[in-house]
């Protein structure tokens, strides 16, 4: 008697015996030829430039030919930057950018957060104005600072000269020592309501039977916040900071359109510099240097990102 | 006050007879549509009006009218400190291209000054160009010595070499190979206000004789009216600082090279020279010592000078005849008593020839703009339509449309457009017109090397914001730039 293997069975013969990884891989191909697209996009849109411009850091491209004359000199363009008194300042001034943005936009976020946390009339109505500077444009919120910072003709100088609390109206943008304190103002100004809107989002998340049994028990306002609130916004809060400190790591709009970096190099972040050196003096094997050691930066801040989401999963899943 | 003794009105005769030599020496061979050595406001008024230009017929010879094709076009074009003057001849001069070739599918973009090389150089990464552009005359040569542009001169679109200013010719020649044709050429005025000067004490219908004389009349002007005296631009990245700076860094006898003299070899860098540190030190005693220029002025390109000037807040600056005419639109737009200050700074405006140096040299930038036709290879789809590409060039370039489009603000690439009954019309409506025209005589040309947008954009900048705000000294400012200059000279 000739057995005629059924459906199921001839399914099975047809798969190949594979095991782990490779089974379930097998079991997931639909799931994969979906995301196939997209996976091909992003490797053409950022996986070739991230290998290209590693590639053309190992290069020194002169700007007076094209970039097909390139020649390659190895790690010096890395030493180049790591040698250059240039690169010490933008760095510095990366550090103080984006420590400052971040710390102060969150201090701030946090507090207007909790703020309007509670329930009061026209809380609503705030809210949507300090969302504004988040959806201004960043290059239109640029150039109106530009001209509320102008250091003859600004609005904060003439307010300042009219009630006679300045003989002549304060130099923001065109000294050296407060270019960059004023540009961070900006920053936070523009990037506070995010950090309000991520922290509002976790304080919904702090149960309020557990803030109610703390008030019964006799805890003060603080002691609530401290004891039960702080403490559930935890991961919350480190997303937040993770993400605003990439964000002002590569923040270029506010930076180069109040000041292009100057005057005399005192606001220039790497991101600015970076554009600089290729675009303008087309440094295209320095510049692609400077973007590797970005690059890595960012990887560390995105790998504490990662894990800072990884633990929300895994606190959501045990709980 | 500086008195001009014997020996320097001679030194001062001959410095500028040398750079009229050098700008106006026509080719020996060809024979200029006008007479360069008699150059004056009162020969340029007797040429204007003398000779009809048929754009259209001319323009059929180099690309027949019923021509079908396709061209993308990138321009620099107006920006927020232009008049909206120019800004209706730009409207005026596509739609009569479509009009003229109803073939050719016309793509053109505008970019400002300050945009388009980058945005350009960035094209040319990704080869995808567009077939023709129209550069500021500081660009041409970097993309010709790396090889993007095609061979083009004015024989290519029906014109004569001789028909151009022989600097402006310079400025598109690498290697001794032309790779664009002229559309403008310009050099800017010295502007005043007749009453802020009377206030202060000065005379008001008497420009300042040299650069010195700025500083002091600037100082004067700050310290009896309160407001900026001199409309010190030092911007990084922004066209307006060099055009501003170089002219008082040639009049001391300074320069980045030897770039102001008759035949320039670029072979030494002279920022810093004591002539170049004396010119740095001028704008650095007017910004830090006397405190007599916009504090903004790091931060400021000429966009901004216009407002304080129409606001009776500056006393002088540096720019174009159009900015007679952008102070009538901000005037119109004005209100309430503004409306009649403005005015009044308007009735005081006043145009005289850019100051001096010390010994009497008296210079400006020769600026203006190019056309070019790139390779295929690295234009979008690797096609070049050289035809439509030469049609647009003809046109831009003709003696109409090269004198239409530099209407308020410019001059003529095509020196016929010097004999044309727009230029008649320009000399009755536009004011001042005489006094930059009178000015081209001492224009000097960027160095034509590929290197220079770096230098003009970058390097001249640099020097000004790191001396203007005490990050070096004047000195170390100056020696710091010349060794930028000398490394990238020397492929770093």
């Amino acid at each position: 008697m000739t057995i005629v293997p059924g459906k199921t069975e001839a399914r099975r013969r047809l798969q190949p015996d594979r095991s782990g990884v490779l089974r379930q891989i097998w079991q997931h191909r639909a799931d994969y030829a979906y995301v196939l697209p997209a996976i091909a996009v992003m490797l053409i849109v950022i996986a070739y430039p991230i290998y290209y411009t590693v590639e053309l850091s190992f290069f020194k491209t002169p700007p007076g030919l094209q970039l097909r004359d390139k020649t390659f000199i190895g790690f010096d363009n890395y030493t180049t930057i790591l040698t250059s008194d240039v690169f010490w300042k933008v760095t510095w001034n990366t550090v103080v950018w984006t420590l400052g943005s971040t710390f102060f936009s969150f201090v701030l976020g946090f507090g207007a957060a909790l703020a309007l946390h509670r329930d009061f009339i026209g809380r609503g109505v705030l809210r949507a104005i300090l969302i504004i500077p988040w959806v201004i444009s960043a290059v239109a919120a640029s150039y109106i600072w530009k001209w509320i910072y102008h250091s003859d003709f600004g609005i904060i100088g003439a307010v300042l000269v009219g009630l006679g609390l300045a003989d002549r109206p304060p130099n923001f943008i065109d000294n050296v020592s407060t270019v960059l304190p004023s540009l961070i103002v900006v920053n936070i100004w523009r990037e506070f309501p995010f950090a309000m809107i991520m922290m509002m989002a976790g304080l919904q998340t702090v149960p309020e039977q557990l803030l109610s049994a703390a008030k019964v028990d006799g805890a003060s306002a603080w002691q609530r916040f401290w004891h039960v609130t702080f403490p559930h916004l935890g991961n919350v809060s480190t997303v937040t900071i993770l993400l605003l400190a990439v964000a002002n790591f590569n923040s270029f709009i506010i930076p180069w359109i109040m000041t292009g970096g100057g005057p005399s190099n005192a606001s220039h972040i790497w991101i600015t510099h970076i554009y600089e050196l290729a675009f303008g003096r087309q440094r295209w094997g320095v510049a692609s240097a400077y973007s590797v050691l970005l690059f890595l930066m960012l990887m560390v801040l995105g790998y504490f990102y990662v894990r800072a989401l990884a633990g929300n999963d895994r606190k959501e899943g045990s709980a | 006050m500086t008195r001009i003794t014997l020996g320097g009105a001679v030194l001062r005769g001959t410095v500028s007879t040398a750079l009229m030599v050098s700008l106006m020496s026509a080719s020996a061979l060809g024979a200029p549509p006008v007479d360069l050595s008699k150059w004056s406001p009162e020969y340029v008024r007797s040429i204007a009006g003398t000779q009809d230009f048929d754009t259209a017929a001319d323009c059929a010879k180099v690309t027949p009218l019923d021509y079908k094709g396709r061209l993308t076009f990138w321009y620099q074009g107006i920006f927020e400190g232009d008049p909206d003057l120019l800004r209706q001849y730009y409207k005026d001069f596509f739609e009569t291209f479509r009009k003229t070739y109803p073939n050719i599918q016309l793509e053109d973009q505008a970019l400002t000054y300050n945009d388009l090389l980058d945005k350009f150089r960035t094209a040319l990464l990704g080869n995808a160009a567009p077939m023709a552009i129209r550069l500021q005359i500081l660009g041409g040569t970097e993309f010709a010595s790396k090889g993007y542009l095609q061979p083009l001169k004015p024989e290519d679109v029906g014109y004569s070499t001789e028909d151009f200013w022989p600097g402006a010719m310079k400025a598109v020649t690498w290697d001794g190979v032309t790779y664009g044709i002229p559309t403008n050429n310009e050099t800017m005025a010295f502007i005043w206000n007749a009453d802020i000067f009377k206030r202060a004490g000065l005379d008001p219908e008497k420009a300042p004789a040299t650069w010195d004389d700025v500083v002091k009349y600037s100082k004067q002007i700050h310290d009896k009216l309160g407001i900026a005296g001199y409309g010190l631009v030092a911007r990084k990245n922004a066209g307006n600082t060099p055009y501003r700076f170089m002219p008082q860094l040639w009049a001391y006898g300074g320069g980045v090279f030897d770039e102001a003299a008759a035949n320039p070899t670029y072979s030494d860098v002279e920022l810093d020279s004591p002539q170049s540190k004396a010119a740095l030190q001028a704008s650095y005693d007017m910004y830090v010592r006397d405190k007599s220029v916009p504090v903004s002025a790091l931060t400021n390109q000429q966009a901004d000078n216009q407002p304080l000037f129409v606001a009776g807040q500056l006393g002088m600056m540096i720019s174009h005849p159009s900015d007679y005419d952008v102070m009538r639109d901000l005037q119109k737009k004005a209100t309430g008593s503004d409306k009649d200050k403005a005015q009044t700074v308007i009735d005081n405006m006043r145009y005289g020839l850019i100051p001096t140096g010390p010994d009497g040299k008296r210079a400006v930038v020769f600026g203006g703009s190019n056309i070019h036709i790139l390779k295929p290879e690295y234009v979008e789809g690797g096609k070049v339509d050289e035809a439509a590409a030469k049609a647009i060039a003809c046109m831009w370039a003709s003696p109409e449309w090269s004198l239409k489009m530099a209407y308020a603000g410019s001059n003529p690439g095509n020196l016929n457009g010097f004999k044309t009954k727009w230029m008649k019309d320009r000399l009755d409506k536009i004011k001042f017109l005489d006094v930059t025209t009178s000015m081209l005589p001492y224009g000097i040309p960027f160095p034509a090397l590929p290197q220079s947008p770096e230098i003009m954009n970058i390097i001249v900048p640099d020097m000004l914001q790191n001396a203007l705000t005490g990050a070096m000294t004047v000195d170390q400012a100056a020696d710091d730039a010349a060794k930028k200059v000398k490394d990238l000279m020397g492929g770093l």
